[in-house]
């Protein structure tokens, strides 16, 4: 406590002490940025950062950054201001141009002291400088910032911005940080007004939070009215993005759901084979993936943005492979004793992960993202990952292909011929045992695909698999055996009904409705949403 | 013609007339009320059966039995995916009537069967059976003990029980979980059982299962199994096909003998054996009924010349 | 009796070595002295209790599984249900002896802040309402559970699946905290039951000797059961569920009626396992134990009455073992067994070994007559192949 007082008396008497003198400073930015130099009060600093802003200069960027960093020092000896970097031996920099100028000992210099106050000062400061650099991505982050942290100072900037720019959304943004700053201010009534109603086209929460302000304090009738509308009007727009937002994570959980469940869609749907072990041939794709990109960190590390696209068809080879060979030794044998296969099946998957579990370890692993698949952008109020993104399109991708391959080619010709009397497609010529092996095969093979997309968005593990596979099979039960579009269909409804009802009942109990909801649909339609009419269907 | 004097004593009990012959069939039962009644109250059937099987009978006694609609098929339509396999379909059949449905694939015979038993809805249409029950408003089992009996084109047996048991599980009587597992073996069900068995030429095979006997045998155990639910209807789907000639002949006695007492309707591509029947016959095409009457009108008929031999 | 007569000898002998076994091992373990050859040591007890009533829940989805056709994959619901009503009661027996001393509220609650017991932990400390409930708690879901599935004709793996989902739903909800059944932990740290401390040898010898009645009583009443007229029905049910209907009968009441019931003897089955592992947590609800009850009872064989006892107590044993030696060898085996049986062994054990014996039978016959039939026997009921 005492120490406290000590110091606040120390900063009283210095600030008493030191020259007047700073303010009648020039504007040239290399002249204020070395007017930081000496022992000054806080309160100077920060009129020099805002001198510093007015004048306007892009350059001086670099030392507000370094200072609000605690990198600007002076030199004890002259007051000479530089950016210092390291400890002990520290490099110096030229404050403006950021050239290396020198090497010295830390101990001659000292800090530009900075507190929060000051820091604050230079990010308004950098709001309304950026607002002038020549990149435009620059001026609409500043001009974004400004919206929350504009002053009733900083109109006259914004002023001069709007007049000067020339990329309409920028403007956009501008016209909007000015009107915050107007509202903040004690400007008329009508200004206000003006002000609210471009406001309200802005609407996101921190507007409607500054306008239900105005609205609640304001003692203009017209303008609480203004208000009033214009956060109705917000909050429509806020209730329709946030649904929007909802959807897109429904589609985004239903495309992992479709991905999951394809195969399956083939196996189980076309087939009839029930194979429990299908969520470890989406776990083998996503080990692929994880195999493929140590290969390529270790042999090849430029190769890594194209690792997805390696371990695709790998993925394709690994998993269509494994089941080819539980096609050929166990599954042939259990055609038409559906529970059996279930069973044995089952062992499959037991046995599949433990080998993994022996041969990875237990744990996660880690699999990158490349470049492409990581990040985010906005879409009005809507948040957009990239990797969400790309899997959805991945998974229309592999469905669209999935269906020309059954509709378009021989094999699908097969397949289906196969699927719809074996005989007959015996009788025609066709080795029914090849076709089943082949349909397994493409099944299992699709199923590793979807190993590869969930490893950008999910852990892998052993039990990576297991959790798909009640999933997969509700979606595929639940848009209809032997239909692809309902299996499309049924992904997409489930991802988004989740997802509608998270904000209600959390992520688990609205797991639990979903799965109570699917159990009675079934009940009600025991043959899925598009079910296969006809009177054969019993037989 | 087979022999089956030897059927006469243990046929006797049911009301069944022995000797039937293919003209006697038309002419409708000719039962001992008092004894059918004794039957009925043993092994005490569905409480309708039972009351329709009543009011038959009192009607019987009253001598206005003969020729009353036992099933009226209205207007009933049915579709799968815009295929009309039924197609404003009527029909009517008689109490004791003996009844082969002939029609070429697709015609929609099975899916008659099927809407008649319940086991399809059709889309409209009603069904009446006894003048006053709707059955497209049943489901199967209600259906079946209201006294309607089917017998599939496959043979569907209980594969892993014995004939006798096959037969009990059929037994007309009370169908309720706690009946059953409380049911006691009475004298009057092993009399009835033997008596089965020895209408469908069982009897020796009674304690082998139902998976080890021939295909005819299977056929004829179902047959049995039917009987056994003591049904006012009997619809038969290609009882026939895939047996021996002697077979056949053999099925086609069975058949007769149990339409002296009940109304039964035979599904059958095979002319000869329909032929062997010699009963009313309904062709159908695509839906409805094309022509009805005895085999030569119909088999004379144009229009099915055409459907059979195509245009 | 004509229960007796009704039931066969086979039953009885089984019936007889479970009854000897309530007696001599408790016998075996309190009586003898260590050093005695054939004393039984105390660690044995609770593990032999254990496998008991792991073999009256592979009885009871034997009941539904090898009799009416049902594969229940979520049988492992119904027998934590039953443990955690067990659970609950041991819980509140507790009293004021947990680590926060409250005299209501279990250890759990304290810990969330609970301030009262919810309503439906109300009653639990009386042992008669506890044992109702576990018998009604898993009864009810399984009658409601079951009766819109067999009403709607959801069948075969259809039926498996969502029998599968049912668990897993209940697994996601019992590992919730605010359910109100202790969460990921799940309920453990009990102290007596009806009085008697739980560790205690003589305590466990009498559990060990009441998972050995049960037993007793769950094979009498599924013996019972499946040789009256409804167990043929139910077995006409699994083979040509049309063709029962056809005839009159309504399969969903007989499918119901055996899936309840087994339900109840599951819900009783995990009661009596709680008491013996100290434990209940939301892992019994994993799909994986479900299925794993369905392998003993396809090692036993199903649709036989020893079969799943046998298959139960084989399995169990071995993992047992295996997970002493390696680990992580466990399953391989497990998976590799589902693998075996379903090619190799499709009747299991009992059924292989009552087929062979029926088989020669009927060679026999047919060598001395003519013509032979197949036996009556009371043994394994597969279905015959449909070629």
């Amino acid at each position: 406590m005492m120490r406290l007082v000590r110091q606040f008396l120390v900063f009283l008497l210095i600030a008493l002490i030191l020259p007047i003198g700073a303010y009648a400073q020039s504007s040239d930015p290399a002249a204020l940025i070395q007017s930081f130099g000496g022992k000054q009060s806080f309160d100077d600093t920060e009129a020099v950062v805002k001198k510093l802003a007015a004048a306007g200069d892009p350059q001086v960027a670099r030392a507000l950054n370094a200072l609000s960093k605690g990198d600007l020092v002076y030199r004890k000896s002259d007051n000479q201001v530089f950016i210092a970097s390291g400890r002990g031996t520290v490099d110096l920099f030229d404050p403006l141009t950021g050239t290396k100028v020198g090497e010295a000992a830390s101990r001659d210099f000292s800090k530009v002291r900075v507190k929060n106050s000051i820091r604050r000062a230079v990010t308004d400061a950098l709001g309304s400088l950026t607002l002038r650099s020549p990149d435009p991505n620059t001026r609409m982050a500043a001009a974004g910032t400004l919206f929350s942290t504009a002053t009733p100072e900083a109109m006259k900037t914004l002023d001069a911005a709007i007049a000067a720019e020339t990329v309409p959304a920028i403007k956009t943004k501008l016209e909007e940080a000015r009107a915050a700053a107007v509202l903040k201010s004690d400007e008329p009534a009508a200004a206000k007004v003006e002000a609210v109603k471009t406001l309200a086209g802005k609407g996101d929460r921190e507007t409607l939070a500054m306008i239900r302000g105005v609205a609640a304090t304001s003692k203009d009738a017209q303008l609480k009215q203004a208000a009033t509308t214009a956060a109705v009007s917000i909050e429509n727009t806020i209730a329709t993005w946030t649904i929007l937002q909802n959807v897109w994570y429904g589609l985004s959980l239903g495309s992992v759901l479709l991905l999951a469940a394809i195969g399956l869609a083939i196996t189980f749907g076309v087939m009839g084979v029930i194979n429990m072990a299908h969520g470890e041939m989406v776990m083998l794709g996503a080990y692929t993936t994880f195999v493929v990109q140590e290969l390529i960190r270790t042999h090849a590390p430029g190769l890594f943005e194209v690792s997805l696209a390696i371990a695709l068809p790998l993925a394709f080879l690994v998993s269509g492979a494994v089941g080819l060979v539980m096609e050929r030794c166990l599954i042939r044998f259990l055609y038409g004793r559906p529970l059996e296969t279930l069973l044995a099946t089952f062992g499959v998957s037991l046995i599949l992960q433990q080998a993994v579990r022996t041969i990875f370890g237990p744990s996660n692993r880690e699999v990158g993202n490349p470049d492409f698949m990581s990040g985010a952008f906005d879409i009005g109020l809507m948040s957009v990952t990239w990797n969400r993104l790309w899997i959805i399109v991945f998974a229309l991708v592999v469905f669209v292909a999935l269906l020309a391959l059954l509709n378009k080619t021989a094999l699908g010709l097969q397949m289906r011929a196969v699927t719809q009397n074996r005989k007959m497609a015996a009788a025609m010529g066709i080795r029914t045992p090849w076709v089943d092996a082949m349909t397994f095969a493409l099944g299992s093979g699709i199923a590793g695909i979807a190993g590869v997309a969930l490893s950008q968005i999910d852990n892998v593990s052993p039990n990576l698999g297991q959790g798909y596979i009640i999933d997969s099979f509700m979606v595929v039960v639940f848009g209809g055996v032997g239909n692809l579009w309902g299996t499309l269909v049924g992904a997409m409804s489930l991802g988004v009904v989740n997802k509608f009802l998270e904000p209600y009942a959390g992520a688990v109990l609205g797991k639990i409705v979903v799965l109570v909801l699917i159990i009675l649909f079934i009940q009600k339609r025991p043959r899925g949403l598009f079910a296969q009419k006809g009177r054969f269907v019993d037989a | 013609m087979v022999e089956h004097d030897d059927m006469r004593e243990p046929l006797g009990q049911d009301g069944i007339a022995p000797g039937a012959s293919p003209d006697d069939v038309a002419a409708g039962p000719s039962s001992d009320p008092a004894k059918a009644d004794t039957i009925s109250s043993v092994v005490s059937p569905h409480p309708y059966a039972a009351e329709m099987r009543r009011r038959r009978l009192a009607a019987e006694a009253q001598g206005r039995a003969r020729r009353e609609t036992l099933l009226y098929l209205d207007g009933v339509t049915k579709s799968f995916d815009g295929f009309k396999a039924i197609n404003n379909l009527s029909l009517v059949i008689e109490r004791g009537e003996m009844r082969a449905i002939i029609g070429p694939n697709g015609a929609g015979k099975t899916t008659m069967m099927d809407i008649i038993t319940g086991k399809t809805r059709p889309d409209r249409g009603a069904v009446y059976f006894n003048g006053a029950v709707d059955l497209t408003k049943h489901d199967e089992a209600a259906i079946a003990s209201m006294g309607i009996g089917r017998k599939f084109q496959k043979p569907t047996v209980f594969e892993s029980h014995t004939v006798e048991d096959n037969i009990r599980l059929s037994l007309a009587g009370p169908r309720s979980v706690v009946e059953a597992l409380v049911h006691r073996k009475s004298t009057a069900e092993r009399e009835r059982i033997a008596e089965i068995l020895a209408t469908i030429r069982l009897t020796d095979k009674r304690r082998t299962f139902a998976a080890n006997l021939s295909h005819g045998q299977k056929q004829w155990l179902e047959i049995g199994m039917l009987l056994a639910q003591d049904p006012e209807l009997l619809l038969v789907d290609e009882p026939v096909a895939g047996m021996t000639d002697a077979e056949t002949v053999e099925t086609a006695r069975l058949l007769r003998e149990i339409a002296a007492t009940r109304s039964v309707v035979v599904v059958e591509h095979d002319m000869s054996f329909v032929r062997e029947l010699s009963v009313k016959v309904t062709c159908l095409h695509e839906g409805s009924v094309l022509s009805e009457g005895t085999l030569e009108a119909v088999s004379n008929d144009p229009k099915v010349i055409e459907v059979y031999l195509g245009r | 009796m004509i229960i007796a007569r009704f039931l066969g000898p086979r039953v009885w002998i089984l019936v007889g070595l479970i009854l000897a076994a309530a007696v001599l091992v408790p016998l075996a373990n309190l009586a003898l002295p260590p050093g005695h050859p054939l004393h039984m040591p105390s660690y044995l007890v609770p593990l032999f209790g254990k496998y008991v009533t792991y073999a009256l829940l592979a009885l009871a989805l034997d009941l539904v599984w090898g009799y009416v056709g049902i594969l229940s994959l979520g049988h492992g619901a119904f027998f934590a249900l039953g443990g955690y009503a067990m659970g609950m009661y041991l819980m509140r027996q507790i009293g004021s002896r947990g680590v926060y001393g409250n005299p209501i509220l279990p250890d759990f609650m304290v810990f969330l802040n609970w301030k009262a017991l919810p309503w439906y932990w109300s009653g639990f400390d009386a042992f008669w309402f506890a044992a109702l409930m576990v018998m009604l708690v898993p009864g009810l879901l399984a009658f409601v559970f079951g009766f819109f599935a067999f009403r709607s004709r959801v069948t075969g793996v259809y039926l498996s699946i969502i029998t599968q989902a049912m668990t897993y739903a209940l697994l996601l909800a019992f590992f919730r905290n605010d359910m109100g059944f202790g969460g990921n932990n799940g309920l453990t740290d009990f102290k007596d039951i009806l009085g008697f401390p739980i560790q205690a040898a003589a305590t466990r010898a009498g559990l060990f000797s009441a998972s050995c009645i049960a037993l007793a009583i769950g094979v009498l009443l599924v013996g019972w059961i499946t040789r009256s007229k409804l167990g043929k029905l139910m077995i006409a049910v699994r083979d040509a569920e049309s063709r029962t209907r056809f005839i009159g009968w309504r399969p969903e009441d007989v499918k119901l009626f055996a899936f309840t019931v087994s339900a109840v003897m599951a819900g009783i089955a995990g009661a009596l396992y709680v008491p013996q592992v100290g434990i209940i947590n939301p892992s019994e609800f994993a799909p994986v134990n479900s299925i794993e009850v369905v392998v003993w009872a396809a090692v036993g064989g199903r649709g036989t009455l020893i079969g799943p006892i046998l298959g139960a107590l084989l399995v169990n044993y071995g993992k047992t073992v295996f997970t002493a030696i390696a680990p992580d060898s466990w399953l391989f085996v497990l998976g590799g067994l589902f693998v075996f049986v379903t090619l190799v062994l499709p009747r299991g054990i009992v059924g292989t070994i009552d087929h062979g014996w029926d088989a020669w039978r009927a060679r026999r016959r047919s060598a001395a007559k003519e013509k032979g039939e197949s036996g009556d026997g009371d043994g394994s009921i597969l279905p015959h192949p449909a070629e």
